[in-house]
């Protein structure tokens, strides 16, 4: 009898246990002996893709959950660091094997990829924000579609990011333009409504979500989308990194949670983007 | 005797129908005033459209077919009333010597009462101020404007097709006359028929006759099938009222309340300016022929159908009711429906006043002139477009003032299925009134005739 139960002793232990494997990639055994992923972000609050939540008081967004949930696929925990000064500060970071990715709905573009390599989870629209009077006047009778060419030569006086994707976007695409750097997107929306500048420009969500936030503004500014002229949303990892992760990570996204557009975005984050009780001014 | 009794046999049928249709027809006309719309149609409609507003799609799509109907005589009659009208101004004008004759007094008309209706309603919006939104009014036409006003443009694939300067120009030339009479291109088919009747009026009478009696017959069975398509009137609008009722933005109403109110105030006031003139420019014995004044009908025809054109047949009937010169009535009607709308000239300069306020731009005397001016000119410029498509024309005018297109369109449109029945009624009952004026009675034409041509 105390044989039997010495055996089932030793079936239980068995099953609780379980057997335990090793990763024979060494970057993942790392990882895994470490417990957690280590994540650079913008020191920024960009929701809803990532800010500090004051509730559950631990970071949250969309570019959140994708990172933890990929984090759980391995098993480990993510872990965030805020303390890079720019995009670009990041980025120099990610590629100094900082981190093991780097995330913020970061734009994709060569001057990056010197740094680290990207992998594109989100496609959005490059857009403008723009005072409908100016626009107004620049573009008289011209169609929609004979547009483009007079826009983009025009002397409008542009705001974005300073040190930001859409600084450089902006030097490409609007030659003739007077572009002016601001400390972040608060800045810029404040300097259009106040006419500093005539236009502000960034991505398609971005440019929207102040119209759904505010819709009276909608009268006196319009969103210009360029359909054609995609901002490519990237993670980036590090050199070091890279030929171990890749594989992973493009499977995840393109699997787990696919190439996202700023239109599914802004119809899957509702709650973001089109609050039910907008503010009138 | 068997032959006589088959014959009666077979015509008694025959007069019941008749007897049917008439009792039907009379029961449908009496549908057509007044009392019957405010007691009858409007409650009935609204009601419809409160119950069922889930069958508003299919009761718009009722109503647009109906009013598909309606239209069907529309292209024929323009036609017709067009070649009839330019050559009676021309052979008017050549057989009479006496120096106020009708095609001046006509002009002379149009231009005064054009002038003096576009000055009302430039008051009208400066003292109704639409445009000039509360908070909650700028935030409700914000949330309506949401991603449809927005510009999509394309980087890498622009049209590179030459803007054609004089597009506009070739827009208005006839083409084929047939060709664009059976493409519904009203505007081609006024200047077509424009330069038919001057060609009609340079030919000796015996060779122009044949033709002009073939469009005189167009002209009378057209004018007819229309006069008994207009019985369905009532339910065209009682789909419309019904349909637009549930699907309109209560919210959007409320907005541009101030808009709506001054197009329905600016249409009210033609109609008093309509019956006015009707009083002051026609005899005691003249009114005696009639049973109530025709101007009540026309408005509330065009107010009911949204046509301008539908009030045509009454217009001309009225005008012979009273022994008015048929001749001169369908010109000065013609005219005026289709060239000269006043509801038209009325509503864009609201629309452009409310653009303005839209935007907060100071109305000094000198942009007061250019709204004057610009809506006078779209106004006409709108000449041969029929409802919601004249909208776009108020396009010009924005642009020349350095406006924002797009937003003031998405708005105007928004309430257009309410605005296009005052301005429709206001073309027609002003038209009315021009008629009224320009024509003379028969007996004086003759008189004036015998006089200039004493030997005839």
């Amino acid at each position: 009898m105390a044989s039997v139960n010495f055996l089932i002793c030793i079936i239980c232990i068995g099953l609780y246990v379980g057997p335990s494997y090793g990763a024979e990639i060494e970057y993942f055994q790392n990882v895994l002996d470490r417990g957690y992923l280590k994540i650079g972000i913008p020191p920024y609050e960009t929701p809803p893709y990532y800010y500090f939540d004051n509730k559950s008081n631990q970071m949250e967004g969309i570019d959140i959950d994708i990172v933890r949930n990929f984090a759980n696929e391995l098993g480990v925990k993510a872990v965030f660091d805020r303390d890079s000064k720019t995009y670009n500060g990041l980025l120099k970071r990610t590629g100094a094997d900082e981190f093991d990715i780097s995330i913020g709905k970061l734009s994709t573009f060569y001057k990056r990829m010197e740094d680290a390599h990207p992998h594109e989870y989100m496609k959005f629209r490059h857009a403008l924000l723009a005072n409908r009077k100016v626009i107004s006047k620049l573009q008289g009778q011209t169609p929609n579609e004979k547009f483009a060419p007079i826009l983009l030569d025009s002397r409008l006086k542009i705001g974005f990011i300073e040190d930001s994707s859409y600084g450089q976007f902006a030097k490409e695409l609007f030659p003739n333009a007077t572009k002016l750097g601001l400390k972040d997107w608060p800045s810029c929306k404040k300097a259009l409504l106040e006419k500093k500048v005539d236009a502000i420009y960034r991505d398609a969500t971005e440019v929207k979500k102040i119209v759904y936030e505010e819709p009276n503004l909608s009268l006196d500014f319009v969103p210009i989308l360029f359909d054609d002229k995609i901002d490519h949303i990237s993670m980036y990892v590090s050199s070091k990194v890279n030929p171990d992760i890749s594989s992973m990570l493009e499977f995840f996204i393109t699997k787990e949670i696919g190439v996202k557009t700023d239109k599914q975005i802004m119809e899957e984050y509702t709650e973001f983007f089109q609050p039910s009780k907008p503010a009138v001014s | 005797m068997n032959i006589k009794s088959e014959m009666v046999n077979t015509k008694k049928p025959l007069m019941n129908f008749d007897i049917k249709y008439n009792t039907v027809r009379k029961a449908l006309k009496k549908l057509r005033s007044l009392r019957s719309f405010l007691l009858y149609i409007l409650p009935a409609s609204l009601i419809l459209g409160f119950i069922f507003p889930q069958a508003s799609g299919s009761l718009n799509s009722f109503g647009g077919s109906l009013i598909q109907l309606i239209s069907f005589p529309a292209i024929p009659l323009v036609l017709a009333a067009v070649v009839l009208s330019t050559h009676s101004i021309l052979t008017i004008s050549k057989s009479k010597k006496s120096q106020f004759n009708f095609p001046r007094r006509l002009v002379i008309t149009i231009f005064t009462l054009v002038l003096f209706v576009s000055m009302f309603a430039l008051l009208l919006a400066l003292y109704q101020k639409p445009g000039v939104l509360t908070p909650e009014g700028k935030l409700s036409i914000g949330r309506y404007m949401l991603d449809v006003a927005d510009i999509n443009l394309s980087l890498f694939s622009i049209d590179k097709g030459i803007i054609d300067s004089f597009q506009w120009f070739r827009d208005i030339l006839p083409s084929n006359i047939i060709g664009d009479a059976s493409d519904a291109e009203t505007l081609k088919v006024i200047t077509g028929s424009c330069l038919l009747g001057w060609g009609l009026s340079l030919l000796s009478t015996e060779k122009a006759q044949p033709l002009l009696l073939l469009v005189r017959s167009i002209y009378e069975v057209s004018l007819k099938v229309l006069d008994e398509l207009l019985l369905i009137a009532p339910l065209v609008v009682i789909c419309l009222i019904a349909g637009s009722f549930a699907t309109i933005s209560s919210e959007m109403i409320v907005a541009l309340l101030n808009l709506t109110i001054c197009m329905l105030l600016g249409s009210v006031a033609a109609l008093g300016l309509s019956r006015l003139i009707f009083k002051r420019f026609t005899t005691s014995s003249e009114r005696k022929k009639l049973t109530d004044n025709p101007a009540d009908s026309v408005f509330l025809l065009g107010l009911s159908t949204g046509s301008s054109l539908a009030c045509y047949p009454t217009i001309i009937r009225s005008m012979d009711g009273m022994g008015r010169d048929t001749n001169q009535s369908e010109v000065a009607a013609s005219l005026s429906l289709l060239v000269s709308s006043m509801g038209n000239i009325i509503y864009n300069i609201i629309a452009i006043t409310f653009a303005l306020n839209l935007f907060q731009v100071t109305l000094t005397p000198y942009k007061l002139l250019e709204v004057l001016v610009l809506g006078i000119v779209t106004g006409i410029s709108a000449a041969g477009l029929t409802g919601v498509s004249m909208v776009p024309t108020i396009a010009i005018a924005l642009t020349a003032l350095a406006l924002p297109v797009p937003p003031v369109l998405v708005l105007l449109l928004a309430v257009d299925p309410i605005l296009t029945l005052p301005r429709a009624a206001t073309t027609a009952v002003l038209s009315m009134a021009i008629c009224t004026i320009c024509s003379e009675p028969k007996e004086a034409r003759d008189l004036q005739m015998n006089l200039d041509n004493p030997n005839s």
